[in-house]
């Protein structure tokens, strides 16, 4: 399903040079739940957007599905993000001037599709986090676990073949963590989306089909 | 996507609402200028309706002392023939205190057609008025020696005047006034162009012009003189000698037409343009501030344009939501706007035609829409620009 | 504490330099809009040329007839105020002039207009015309119908062209030859009620100065000994008119007042209708439109730079700051941020009032900066600082530390 090859990330500013990713090679099959670990700087993050494609790697070959993307232009991996990806991240990035159904809709504005098919879809998919009595709050008057239940949903709205997790449970207390941990699991499980997640949490991690630790840019294990 | 967008600013309206005053206040500022300018402009597109060059405007402190109608006449005769007997000299007659662009004014209202209607101009000049300033007969006449006949109430109005008492038709042989007053009640004998008595930029008022009588030469204090190309300087000094010989006893002071529409002129031209002025400037303030706090905003919202990135924004997508936000608010505030911008011809404040308000009001649309493009479209190349990597992981 | 403010708000305004340019230009270019409206209105009412005795004069210069259907209203006679004025028992002097009025005369075929105003011998004791030469002409002098004049330096110029002394030579104005007693200083026109180019004796008038009606020409200025006459002096012009028989049976009502000079100064509107509260009127409104629009603005980038500081905000809060003193710091910063643009305003109101003087769009108007506008300046800043700290200052109070901190870009 995702496939890298020696990926390779260098940023360089004016006086240093720093490698963030030295020759990854990494492929997850079909349906896998995949976790990376390792300590901060490690280049876990960069790591995830490479494969998020929001960022370039400075060398090496990255496909998605049977799609090669190092060609592809701003408009083509926008649209590509919209479909095959979903994104959960550490701090929920909800926006917090739009209700809980229109955070979770925000997918699909980017594609053509009636308001009303819109409104459908995002309330089904809250359902699934089982937040469908919170459609018209604010992200403000929710609790951290059910607002990274809005951002599941908003990743699952779309129907994508990835869902891309940046530490989902960092900032939550561990019983909030596990409530969101098995409804990863259960969308991998039940639904077969690829999730790859960053962790900090070995507990977490076990519960994953396969973990990959980094260190200082290279792949240790 | 609107719909998303609408939603958005609604949820942020406290945070919007100064801005959408800033942009009202803007608006409103904008369109009073316009206005202004409009309207000036279209009556700046009229047709002056007179000659001014080679045209000498005299006025005199009244010299006569007599109330004798004859004497009072034959005086004033005799001095216009002294003046006509100069060989530059084409035309002379006695005018009313109110010349062109002189600024004073003698106003007075009127029963016309079963309407009564006020601001109504009154003018008095001789028979050789119409030569002299080379005005022109929509319909009728002007007066001859007949109309000085006892019993004749004759009376010349201008086209302006006609229009608003009895619209388009022809008119001459029709009554002004009272018909229950006949010491009030005059035939119209003609209907002259309009004449932008005010200046180049003033509309052209409603008018009477009465032909000058006895009480109009008790009074009189000015005359207007046509005169060659030719006359120049010297002759102007021969004319001042003239004037104050025949005028014994009289303080004399000879102006140029030409040169009292320039001045007259100059009292819409200073306003408007220091209005200009302080309204450019106003608006330039409030360019610079709707860019930055724009800009500031595409800060502060780094979050929400990386997460868009990452759902599948294009760069372009999320540019032009910047520019549609901002074009939103300022509809918002046009539509605020609009609803005093039309109380203006809707109550007809200032009297001036609808036509006016109209075009000023979809020119400072256009203006507000095009202020606010360029103020958000480097903001929205900026947002454009986020690196969703970068923007996402900030926190 | 207000050195580590000044320290702090110098440092903010360095960070954010295009919001500072914003803000700096909003206030200075207002200012300057408002510095020289009222470097022109002060100049306009304040001008002690050669008005010097202000203080302890009240001056006439309309007359009000009410009649069933109308009203007239304009200039007086000389015979009203010789006659009624002149037998008043407080003022000290009475200065009866007639309005400037134009006239031609032609030097070696070029037209010069000049302006001539019949005076009395009073006028040259109660106002202090600058002599650059000679002196007023006498009561005697106008007793006796002389035809001597005082002439401005303009007309001078014009007249006589770059040259020494002029007095004794004669000038022509209205086809007659006025001997000249003396050069003054100019006026410019806007000090409608004492300029001219050529001050004559009103007993050279043309038109009958003896004359009994109770309209014409003239106006006057009543000075009384001191100060604290003025009032009495008042009154009594008030009483005297109440006295002065109706001229004739259409006449139902007589008015005219003995007034300070900014009410005679704008002398608008009737006794129905007050002037002045009109001028007022529209000289605030003027003011508040150019003032509201910059202080729209400035509120908003003062919010924007408030947000924008919430993590200094929540960490000074964190450390024990209480809200009162965030909002003091933040209104003293705004302040001292007004009070920088006020200063580019004050340069820039220079500079524009140099252009402004250079360009004589009115003759012999020269505006000045002084004690007076710098004052207003000032009020003006400090209005601008509060109104634009405040609302923002209120925003930032209210902030919560939690999220001050959380959120920190």
């Amino acid at each position: 399903m995702i496939r890298l090859q020696n990926i390779e990330k260098v940023y360089r500013t004016s006086t240093i040079e720093t490698l963030a990713l030295n020759s990854i090679n990494l492929e997850v099959a079909k349906g896998e739940f995949l976790s990376i670990m390792g300590p901060s700087g490690c280049g876990k993050s960069t790591l995830l957007n490479i494969i998020g494609l929001l960022d370039a790697p400075t060398r090496g070959d990255i496909s998605i599905g049977e799609q090669k993307t190092g060609h592809l232009g701003d408009r083509e991996l926008a649209a590509f993000r919209n479909k095959k990806l979903g994104f959960i991240f550490q701090s929920y990035h909800l926006i917090n001037d739009l209700q809980v159904v229109d955070n979770v809709e925000l997918p699909l504005l980017y594609r053509s599709m009636s308001a009303k098919e819109r409104k459908q879809l995002a309330t089904e998919a809250l359902e699934k986090v089982g937040l469908s009595n919170r459609i018209n709050h604010f992200p403000t008057q929710l609790s951290g676990g059910q607002r990274q239940r809005v951002a599941i949903a908003r990743a699952i709205v779309g129907r994508p073949e990835i869902i891309l997790a940046d530490e989902p449970t960092g900032n939550l207390d561990s019983a909030m963590g596990n409530e969101i941990m098995e409804i990863l699991m259960d969308l991998n499980r039940n639904e077969g989306t690829t999730i790859v997640m960053v962790t900090h949490d070995e507990n977490m991690a076990h519960k994953t089909h396969r973990l990959v630790r980094l260190f200082d840019g290279s792949q240790v294990s | 996507m609107f719909k998303h967008l609408l939603k958005l600013i609604w949820n942020k309206k406290k945070q919007n609402f100064l801005l959408i005053s800033e942009i009202l206040f803007s608006f409103m500022v904008i369109f009073a200028v316009f206005t202004f300018g409009i309207y000036c402009w279209d009556n700046y597109k009229q047709p002056m309706g007179m000659e001014y060059e080679n045209v000498l405007a005299v006025n005199f402190t009244n010299p006569v002392k007599t109330t004798n109608a004859d004497s009072l006449r034959l005086f004033y005769e005799t001095v216009k023939r002294n003046l006509k007997s100069l060989p530059e000299v084409d035309e002379v007659s006695y005018a009313s205190v109110n010349i062109p662009f002189s600024e004073s004014t003698i106003n007075n209202s009127m029963d016309i057609n079963g309407k009564n209607i006020r601001q109504i101009n009154e003018f008095s000049g001789e028979d050789s008025y119409p030569g002299v300033v080379n005005l022109k007969m929509a319909e009728g006449r002007w007066y001859n020696k007949q109309d000085g006949l006892p019993g004749t109430r004759n009376m010349v109005i201008n086209r302006a005047l006609k229009e608003k008492a009895f619209g388009d038709v022809p008119v001459v042989g029709k009554f002004l006034g009272d018909p229950a007053k006949p010491s009030e009640r005059f035939k119209i004998i003609g209907v002259i162009e309009n004449i932008k008595f005010n200046g180049d930029y003033q509309s052209p008022a409603l008018a009477i012009y009465k032909r000058m009588d006895t009480a109009g030469y008790k009074w009189v204090s000015n005359m207007l003189i046509k005169v060659r190309p030719s006359a120049d300087a010297a002759f102007e000094s021969r004319l001042y000698k003239t004037l104050a010989n025949s005028l014994n006893n009289a303080n004399v002071e000879i102006e140029h037409l030409a040169n009292k529409r320039i001045s007259i002129n100059k009292m819409t031209l200073v306003p408007m343009i220091i209005l200009s002025i302080v309204a450019g400037f106003l608006i330039i303030n409030v360019a610079l501030g709707l860019f930055g706090v724009l800009w500031y905003n595409i800060n502060k919202r780094r979050g929400e344009i990386g997460l868009r990135r990452a759902l599948g924004a294009t760069g372009n997508g999320v540019s032009s939501q910047i520019v549609w936000e901002a074009m939103i608010l300022a509809t918002f505030s046009m539509i605020i706007g609009s609803f005093f911008a039309v109380q203006f011809p809707l109550l007809n404040v200032f009297d001036l035609p609808a036509m006016v308000y109209i075009i000023a009001l979809l020119a400072s649309v256009l203006f507000i829409y095009a202020l606010v493009l360029v103020c958000s479209l480097y903001p929205g190349r900026q947002a454009a620009a986020i690196y969703p990597a970068v923007a996402l992981h900030e926190e | 504490m207000l050195r580590n403010y000044f320290k702090i708000a110098i440092a903010v305004l360095k960070r954010r330099k295009f919001f500072t340019f914003i803000s700096l230009f909003g206030i200075s270019f207002t200012l300057t809009i408002l510095m020289v409206a009222t470097a022109y209105i002060d100049k306009l009412v304040n001008d002690p040329y050669p008005d010097a005795k202000r203080d302890r004069s009240l001056y006439v210069n309309k007359l009000e007839q009410k009649m069933k259907d109308g009203r007239q209203s304009g200039p007086l006679s000389f015979y009203f105020l010789d006659h009624y004025a002149g037998s008043l028992k407080i003022p000290a002097k009475v200065a009866i002039s007639s309005m400037s009025r134009a006239t031609n005369t032609y030097v070696n075929n070029k037209k010069i207009v000049i302006n001539y105003k019949y005076v009395n011998s009073d006028y040259w004791d109660v106002l202090e015309y600058d002599f650059v030469e000679g002196k007023p002409f006498s009561k005697q002098q106008i007793a006796n119908g002389e035809h001597v004049t005082v002439i401005s330096e303009d007309t001078k110029k014009e007249y006589f062209g770059e040259t020494g002394s002029v007095v004794g030579k004669y000038i022509e104005a209205d086809n007659v030859k006025y001997r000249i007693n003396g050069v003054v200083k100019n006026v410019p026109v806007t000090a409608y009620q004492f300029f001219a180019d050529i001050y004559l004796p009103y007993t050279v008038s043309k038109t009958d100065y003896k004359d009994k009606a109770y309209h014409g020409e003239y106006i006057a200025i009543l000075l009384a000994k001191n100060e604290a006459d003025v009032p009495a002096m008042r009154k009594e012009y008030e009483q005297m008119i109440s006295k002065v028989p109706l001229p004739n049976k259409d006449i139902t009502k007589m008015y005219s007042h003995a007034n300070s000079y900014l009410v005679s100064y704008v002398n608008v509107g009737s006794e129905d209708t007050s002037g002045i509260a009109y001028v007022i009127t529209a000289i605030g409104l003027f003011a508040l439109l150019v003032m509201l629009l910059p202080t729209l603005n400035l509120v908003n980038i003062n919010i924007t730079r408030i947000m924008e500081r919430s993590s200094e905000i929540g960490v000074r809060k964190a450390f024990g700051a209480s809200s009162r003193t965030l909002v003091y710091q933040f209104i003293v910063e705004n302040l001292i941020l007004t009070l920088i643009g006020g200063l580019i305003g004050v340069l820039l109101t220079f500079i524009v009032i140099r252009v402004l003087n250079n360009a004589q769009l009115i003759d012999n108007l020269y505006l000045t900066i002084n004690f007076t506008v710098l004052l207003y300046a000032l009020a003006i800043c400090v209005f601008f600082g509060l109104f634009s700290g405040v609302y923002p200052a209120w925003r930032m109070s209210k902030l919560n530390v939690v999220t001050a901190l959380r959120q920190n870009n």
